[in-house]
């Protein structure tokens, strides 16, 4: 079997088992450590392509990922957690944990047999394209099924790897100059949501009468 | 037109906001009120330079404007400067330390800035990034009465919009994969044939964006976003946001050459009704006067989502129910905050007796009510008619009856809801009360351009749609 092959798909998978641990864990410290480590894994990636394909490019992404989403934002998300030590886990996700382990199983079988229906046909020398495409699913299912702030953000994180791991397989990846800015607009939208995470714990969610002017 | 003026239109465009955002930092209140008024007149008066001059052209590499962009920076700029200079108005109502004029004017031209970069970038990632840059700044505008339903708004509008722009960002990867490249005005000039990849790309596109233009099932941040940001800030969400993120997702759609396949174009006409109706429907039941307004807006977009789908009559028909939408909606929005002002409430069952208390402004709210749901003689109107005449003429009957049939239960949800708080009498026997021209200007400013659009071809105005329309394969 081609050696580059194997690493690529064991790092996706490696990605892929990340994703469905997060949707299993409750607890908030875990999985910020647990997409750190799809963030690693995703800049092993890239590393391991700049080197096959002698792409510089590919190494600044990968700095830009370890910098970012394996340093700076756990970093955040963490000092979010010790400052509120209340948030450290999702009380109504800790009940539900086999429901959420098997719908994620379950999503990421059907997101893989709809894709490998759909798209796959017309991607026929990127076998490994569809595991970014579940992984994308993956974020999109974790922003859903929770109400903790911090986890939905722990969600957005995993549906950019997905985008910059689905990038990096098209072989002709971004241009450089937009995959940084995506880069650096991303960390906004990030911090943006930890400016509001912090605002909803200082000011409070709404009673429930209030919560009646945001329905309908 | 020198390439020099055509730049000068263009820089004063784009880096005044990103001027009166700093220059609004000023610890004087009055200063920066002052900034943030001056760069929003300088930013328009940009943006009439590239719409008269119908500038067309790309500058280093990633930015350029064409008689698309021309006519959204317009939009955008002529709703930026009306809601600056009638947030004096507002601000003069709020009491809250963390909104002070500085952080307010600062972040409105910063939401200013993202949008009009949004439109005169060429490349379709840096649009993307614009579009995301959009959520950053207009989050933070909503947040900033610190109410915890506000709070709440700016969260899920965060978090829904920026998942679903991950979704379009997919979509670009995609376009990327088949067209080699992202440069929008390159691939409008030479369109690609639709394969099963470009075609996905589009789709994504179309979830993607449409999460931000109000589509449903993506739409639930909208009303919510809506009611509780101020109302200048609404003005500017209805009015040209939810347009920008429509233009976003043009560029994309452009790149398909014609005939668009016929799943796709099917797709994206079924998106537009469902959204229409879903909001026709859901108007009805509405407490609040801010969230009828929002879900107004959502039904105007699906019918211009319609009419980009339908093609030819009917999506110039799209451009120009946008353009007059925008208009009308903001008076809508000025006239919400003028009543939301004097009593205290945005429920519809306790405001009553609008018209015996305050006239004039009893009368614009009525006038841009009905302006918004595309009564005759304003453009709106206009507009929905040629998006049901084109859908007719391309034997489309079943999209024509439906898209009526939204247009009419809108229209009658929206006007008896607002009707019953105008004219509609309670126990209480009320006194007329001041009416200050200076909260009325701005309401009857957006009318009047609105009414204007239905009536006349309003010069360099109605050219530019026109223009715009026909450089997006549609009719004039």
């Amino acid at each position: 079997m081609d050696s580059t092959i194997t690493i690529e798909a064991l790092l996706g998978i490696g990605m892929l088992l990340t994703a469905l641990y997060l949707q299993a864990e409750s607890f908030l410290d875990p999985m910020v450590r647990a997409v750190a480590v799809q963030s690693l894994l995703l800049a092993g990636l890239l590393l391991w392509l700049a080197y096959v394909d002698r792409d510089v490019d590919l190494v600044i992404v990968a700095a830009l990922v370890v910098a970012l989403r394996v340093a700076v934002i756990p970093y955040i998300l963490q000092r979010q957690i010790r400052a509120f030590h209340w948030r450290a886990r999702e009380v109504r996700a800790a009940h539900r944990v086999a429901g959420h382990a098997l719908a994620a199983v379950a999503l990421a079988i059907v997101a893989w047999f709809i894709f490998q229906e759909t798209l796959a046909p017309a991607l026929p020398d990127l076998p490994g394209i569809a595991l970014p495409f579940v992984l994308l699913a993956e974020g999109l299912l974790l922003l859903a099924t929770r109400t903790n702030t911090l986890a939905q953000v722990i969600g957005y994180i995993e549906e950019e790897n997905a985008v910059v791991y689905a990038g990096v397989l098209f072989v002709a990846a971004f241009p450089l100059l937009i995959e940084m800015v995506v880069f650096l607009d991303v960390l906004g939208v990030i911090l943006v949501a930890v400016i509001l995470s912090f605002q909803r714990t200082v000011i409070g969610i709404p009673e429930e009468e209030l919560m009646e002017e945001l329905s309908g | 037109m020198s390439a020099t003026l055509a730049e000068t239109w263009f820089l004063l465009a784009l880096l005044a906001p990103v001027a009166g955002s700093l220059l609004a930092l000023h610890p004087s209140p009055t200063i920066s009120e002052a900034a943030a008024r001056a760069a929003s007149v300088i930013a328009w008066v940009g943006a009439v330079g590239l719409l008269v001059s119908g500038t067309a052209q790309q500058w280093i590499g990633y930015f350029g404007v064409d008689s698309v962009s021309d006519l959204f920076v317009f939009l955008v700029a002529s709703i930026y400067a009306l809601s600056v200079w009638y947030s004096r108005a507002y601000l003069r109502s709020v009491h809250t330390p963390f909104l002070t004029p500085q952080r307010y004017y600062a972040l409105l031209a910063a939401f200013a800035f993202a949008m009009i970069l949004t439109l005169t970038v060429s490349d379709l990632g840096l649009m993307w990034i614009g579009v995301e840059a959009t959520t950053v700044a207009s989050a933070l505008l909503i947040v900033l009465e610190r109410k915890p339903t506000s709070v709440e708004a700016a969260w899920r509008y965060t978090i829904i919009a920026s998942a679903g722009l991950t979704i379009a960002l997919f979509g670009l990867l995609l376009l990327y994969r088949a067209a080699g490249s992202l440069n929008a005005f390159a691939l409008a000039a030479n369109p690609l044939p639709a394969t099963l990849t470009l075609t996905t790309a589009v789709a994504l596109a179309l979830v993607g964006y449409g999460t931000k233009v109000g589509l449903f099932p993506m739409h639930t941040w909208l009303p919510d976003a809506h009611s509780e940001a101020p109302s200048p800030v609404s003005a500017m969400f209805s009015g040209v946001l939810l347009p920008t993120a429509l233009y976003a997702f043009l560029r994309v759609y452009a790149v398909i050459a014609a005939p668009v396949p016929f799943p796709l174009r099917t797709l994206v006409v079924v998106f537009g009704l469902l959204t229409a109706v879903v909001a026709a429907f859901l108007l009805q039941r509405q407490r609040s006067y801010k969230r009828l307004f929002a879900y107004s807006s959502m039904e105007v977009m699906g019918l211009a989502i319609v009419g980009i789908g339908v093609g030819g009559v009917a999506l110039y028909g799209a451009l120009l129910l946008v353009v007059a939408h925008a208009f009308a909606k903001a008076a809508a929005f000025y006239t919400s905050g003028n009543v939301l002002r004097r009593t205290g409430t945005t429920d519809i069952d306790r405001v009553r007796s609008i018209r015996e208390r305050w006239p004039w402004t009893g009368g614009t709210w009525i006038a841009s009510a009905v302006a918004v749901t595309g009564a005759p003689p304003f453009g709106t109107f206009v507009g929905e008619l040629l998006i049901l005449a084109g859908s007719v003429a391309m034997g489309l009957y079943w999209v024509a009856g439906i898209a009526g049939a939204a247009i009419t239960l809108a229209f009658l949800g929206v006007n008896i809801q607002v009707g019953r708080m105008v004219f509609g009498s309670s126990d209480r026997t009320y006194l007329r009360q001041e009416d200050p021209a200076r909260e009325l200007w701005a309401p009857l400013a957006g009318l009047g351009v609105a009414l204007a659009l239905g009536l006349i071809a309003i010069p360099y105005l109605a050219p530019a749609i026109q223009a715009a329309s026909r450089f997006l394969g549609g009719g004039s």
